[in-house]
């Protein structure tokens, strides 16, 4: 079986954040009552025509930019022919020969055999299209409901050359993907709500071979970890075919999650002929020099620049990318170090102890319960001893659970350390006077006791004082004796 | 234009038609490409950028969303049920 | 007095100075239509109940001296343009009880300058033909001579005009189909620059070259209704960013100078030669009148038939396929699948003539021909244009014939699609151009049946089309249809 090599190239489907669908004015937002954002153009009226937004096209070259591919400066929109009771034109606007953006190049990170690699895969073209319906289906009555919500919002669709080896390759690729398209500030990147999808082509073949071998597609993978589990599922199941000497059939397939294994989709009675035409509704695109400029310029920070600022801030290099691969963790940890100043405290306990409850599952930075700035004081407050190191960490158990501002819940639980001189110098009066044998000695000269002084007054200053300031009341006390 | 064409062009059309009238088709289609076919002998191609409206970004529908249509004029001439379109049901 | 033999503009003058009433107006042609539409068959729907609420409303706007030029005029809409509320059937049974939740721009822009609507006219299904004989409801019959066809596609809007059945109505024009049915029934119909009219709301047949226009009794009727109909729609991304003139500015003006070019292959064989002496008498009329005839040629209009349909069929094919049956349409009581409920719905609702245009679009796009044939005729597209870009660089305007026929039998060539294609010879290249052009009529034949002459014009350049096709109506000697 290892002596096949896999050949892999994916399409990604990604949802783009406008605010209006790609051809009409309807709400491009996630979800809503079903056929509540349609329209008579989404949903395929007779004599309707597409407007197209201009921000989907401006989202679309930004992706463009972010995965370092170059722009077509005419680019033209097709119509892609096929029947299907979930896109009501029975075309799909999309673009074939001329797309918005094409020859990009995404470095990525993986890990094969525990041991680190890098490699750069080829971005055939990123062309702007719209999304399908849904589909309902209802077993009872025996029907499929079509809901036209989805209908129109605007998708990008990123292709890649069929420069992937490996399902770890692949699961890295989206990873990077969908981390550049956040950063981009283009799409969610929320594949379990659909705004991030991608197809795989894969086909296997010899060292030896000159030619590719036949590829399957699978459809609709929907998980990073659906796209590893049927990339081997599928380099597996294609290898047994042609160890027994059989052959790949070119179809398309769809991933069985429970089963963890792909299917043939039922063989469409349709022929693949998607008669692409140029869509005469739409007179094409141009940029100018300055438009394509604009655009670039309204491109966020990206990966490796925020990479590149944590490691000025000294932060090491395994710390800055855990923090820059999530994109909602890196935002959070800017808005922390803004708000306190300190980059290595405040990562060294985002990687520590935030990470940890996350990992635990007790939090999710989609949804914290506490803001950056509660987050930043905290962690201040143990580097200036408002708080103690330890109890930080209690502290902060306390946020992940109820929220709210860790001094309240600091003096709450009394750890807050208010080095409060006038309680330090009343407590130590006090264990002088009961500890009178011990002054004595130690004004004696024999200085071993202070220990056990100081060890009294500690007990008694608990969560009020911190030790140091206690050592050096007492020793001035002790001294003017 | 022969039956077999014919039959795959309905195929793409969704269209179907009896034997007999098949054979209707494929005469009629026969000679409408006779027609078509004039174009054969004239050596020119495309060039889509000749087409070019010349219509820049800043010239394309602002990103501004507005109400949509109540759901019942979307759906008043289907079959519809629970606020959807209603189709026979589809297997993958 | 007939107040239904009206122009428009004088229409607009009685109804101003009260001289006859928005509702004495229309009843006037809602019982003309009662009366001859029988015969003629040129609306699908009359909207009698409507027309009088809008009669009311339209009273009330003139009552207060704010008439637009429109107000309380009586026109008729070909049913392929999208009216909220009342059924928009393309001439289909596809479409029988299809009513749009929405109204095309054209209707809100008549609406707007309060129209009295009458109805909706019939067509050939989903504007394919040229005969009016392919409609699924009302096959018109040309008010000339009922034995004959109105021509088509928009034949219901043309013969409403010709029988006086409408002040003046909105047709289509994908490839002639304002034009040539205007001429078969003796009456003016101009098909705009391409971009000029939203098309938003008019089903669509063929986008690149559908163009929504007026039939009028004269070009001054039909300069007032492009004057309230044209204009950038921000619903349209086709429809064009450009100051609209007002159209009847040219109208009187001296043609004496004007250079008329005849390119001779619109003259050749297959036109018959009533209409090629009636053309070329109108041409020695311009001359007479200081005008110059500039000969040329247009060597690639041997091939502009063929590339007018597969362009106009491969985008039919697309566009006719969110027929499904689901969404809105003819639903096929049989087909347990969604295959087969489709491919039932559509193979019941569409006519045959529709079929076989989806059959040759589907031909000139699916994958193997593409380059041959589609790819092809884009290319023929784009030589035909050089080549008026070529013959305008020395003219002002373009004369042709309308048709190569007047009216023919109801009967006739019907049955030969192939045949029909070819009739469509002198309108095409207007379309595959984007390019204004007016048809008026210019001689009747030995039969009486009327001929038409067309005036094709620069881009944008609809004013001095309308200019050079009032100039020639104004002394041209009219023999109304007698119905």
């Amino acid at each position: 079986m290892s002596a096949y090599i896999p050949v892999i190239g994916l399409e990604i489907h990604a949802e783009l954040l406008t605010k209006s669908k790609v051809f009409c004015t309807c709400s491009a937002e996630f979800g809503g009552d079903k056929n509540t954002r349609c329209c008579p153009v989404c949903s395929g009226m007779p004599g309707t025509l597409p407007i197209i937004n201009q921000t989907a096209v401006e989202y679309a070259v930004k992706a463009g930019f972010a995965l370092g591919c170059g722009i077509n400066k005419f680019s033209v929109f097709d119509r892609k022919n096929y029947f299907y009771p979930d896109l009501p034109k029975a075309y799909q606007i999309s673009q074939l020969n001329l797309p918005l953006c094409i020859n990009g190049l995404v470095p990525i990170e993986y890990e094969e055999n525990g041991e680190k690699k890098t490699k750069n895969i080829r971005i055939n073209r990123i062309h702007l299209e719209e999304d399908a319906g849904k589909l309902i289906h209802d077993d009872l009555n025996g029907v499929s409901l079509a809901d036209y919500n989805r209908c129109g919002i605007p998708l990008i669709e990123i292709v890649t050359e069929p420069d992937i080896g490996s399902a770890d390759e692949a699961k890295a690729f989206v990873e990077k993907i969908s981390l550049l398209l956040q950063y981009a500030g283009v799409c969610d990147c929320k594949m379990e709500q659909g705004s991030l999808r991608c197809d795989v082509n894969i086909s296997i073949m010899k060292p030896t071979d000159t030619e590719f071998g036949t590829r399957a597609e699978i459809k609709n993978l929907n998980s990073i970890k659906a796209i590893g589990r049927a990339i081997d599922f599928e380099i597996y199941r294609q290898s047994k075919l042609l160890d027994m000497g059989k052959r790949v059939v070119q179809e398309t397939r769809r991933f069985d999650d429970n089963r963890g294994e792909t299917k043939s989709m039922r063989s469409k009675e349709d022929a693949h002929d998607y008669r692409y035409f140029p869509e005469p509704d739409i007179l094409q695109v141009n940029f100018t020099d300055e438009d394509l400029d604009a655009i670039r310029a309204k491109l966020p920070e990206m990966p490796y620049q925020r990479l590149e600022r944590y490691l000025a801030d000294g932060l090491n290099e395994n710390d800055a990318k855990i923090i820059v691969n999530q994109k909602i963790l890196s935002d959070f940890y800017d808005a922390a170090v803004k708000a306190y100043n300190n980059p290595k405290s405040v990562c060294n306990f985002l990687i520590g102890e935030m990470m940890r409850r996350i990992n635990l599952g007790e939090i999710t930075p989609e949804n914290l319960p506490f803001t950056a700035e509660q987050f930043a004081k905290l962690i201040e407050m143990a580097d200036t001893d408002k708080v103690s190191k330890n109890d930080a960490k209690d502290v902060f158990r306390t946020m992940c659970e109820k929220g709210g501002d860790p001094e309240e819940i600091a003096k709450a639980a009394g750890l807050l350390i208010t080095n409060d001189t006038g309680k330090v110098m009343e407590v130590i009066e006090q264990v002088l006077a009961a500890n009178e044998k011990a002054v004595a000695q130690y004004t004696g000269g024999d200085q071993k006791v202070f220990g056990f002084l100081m060890g009294q007054c500690t007990k008694e200053l608990k969560g009020v004082c911190t030790p140091k300031v206690i050592k050096e009341e007492l020793e001035k006390k002790l001294k003017s004796l | 234009m022969d039956l077999e064409m014919v039959k795959y062009l309905s195929k793409l059309g969704k269209l179907n038609f009896t034997d007999s009238e098949l054979e209707k088709v494929a005469k009629d289609m026969t000679s409408i490409i006779e027609i078509m076919d004039t174009i054969k002998e004239i050596d020119i191609v495309y060039e889509p950028i000749k087409d070019n409206h010349n219509v820049y970004l800043a010239g394309l529908r602002e990103d501004v969303s507005m109400d949509s249509f109540p759901t019942d004029k979307i759906l008043q001439n289907a079959v519809n049920s629970e606020s959807c379109f209603v189709v026979p049901k589809v297997v993958e | 007095m007939d107040v239904t033999a009206l122009k428009i503009r004088d229409m607009r003058t009685m109804l101003d100075k009260k001289e006859v009433s928005v509702s004495e107006l229309a009843d006037a042609y809602l019982s003309r239509i009662n009366e001859v539409d029988g015969k003629v068959e040129s609306y699908i729907t009359v909207t009698s109940e409507e027309a009088k609420a809008a009669s009311a409303k339209a009273q009330a706007v003139i009552d207060k001296g704010e008439a637009s030029p429109l107000t309380g005029i009586p026109l008729a809409i070909k049913d392929n343009i999208c009216t909220d509320g009342v059924k928009t059937t393309c001439a289909s049974k596809m479409l029988e009880d299809f009513v749009p939740p929405y109204d095309a721009t054209v209707m809100e822009k008549l609406n707007a300058q309060n129209i009295v609507m009458l109805g909706k006219t019939s067509m050939d299904e989903f504007a394919m033909g040229g005969s009016t004989q392919t409609s699924a409801f009302k096959k018109t019959k040309n008010p000339y001579d009922i034995g004959k066809v109105p021509g088509g596609s928009s034949g219901g809007s043309a013969a409403a005009v010709g029988a006086s059945l409408c002040a003046a109505a909105l047709g289509s024009d994908t490839g002639g189909s304002i034009r040539q049915p205007a001429s078969f029934c003796g009456v003016t119909g101009l098909k705009p620059t391409y971009g000029r009219v939203s098309r938003y709301g008019l089903v669509a047949f063929a986008s690149s070259l559908d163009q929504i226009g007026p039939i009028a009794k004269d070009a001054h009727d039909c300069a007032i209704i492009l004057n309230a109909i044209s204009g950038y729609d921000y619903h349209d991304g086709t429809s064009k960013k450009i100051d609209v003139p007002d159209f009847t500015a040219k109208i009187g003006q001296s043609i004496s100078g004007m250079k008329i070019a005849m390119p001779k292959e619109f003259y050749a064989e297959g036109i018959d030669g009533e209409i090629r002496d009636a053309v070329n008498e109108a041409a020695k009329w311009y001359e007479k009148q200081g005008a110059e005839i500039v000969e040329c040629s247009m060597p690639s209009l041997k091939y502009a038939v063929a590339a007018y349909y597969l362009i106009a069929s491969a985008e039919a094919s697309s566009n006719l396929s969110r027929y499904d049956g689901i969404k809105y349409g003819h639903r096929s009581d049989k087909g347990d699948s969604y295959n087969d409920l489709i491919c039932n719905s559509r193979s019941e609702g569409f006519g045959d003539e529709v079929k076989r245009r989806i059959l040759l679009g589907n031909y000139a796009l699916s994958s193997g021909y593409y380059d041959a044939y589609y790819g092809k005729a884009m290319a023929l597209k784009q030589k035909i244009r050089e080549e008026y870009n070529s013959i305008f660089e020395s003219c002002d305007v373009i004369l042709t014939p309308t048709a190569p026929t007047v009216a023919y039998g109801v009967n006739e060539n019907i049955s030969d699609p192939a045949k029909m294609y070819q009739a469509d010879i002198c309108t095409v290249t207007v379309n595959i151009a984007s390019l204004p052009a007016i048809s008026t009529p210019c001689g009747y034949d030995k039969n009486g049946m009327p001929i038409g002459m067309s005036i094709i014009g620069k881009l944008w350049d609809e004013a001095t089309v309308i200019q050079a096709a009032d100039a020639y109506e104004k002394q041209f000697s009219y023999v109304p249809a007698k119905i």
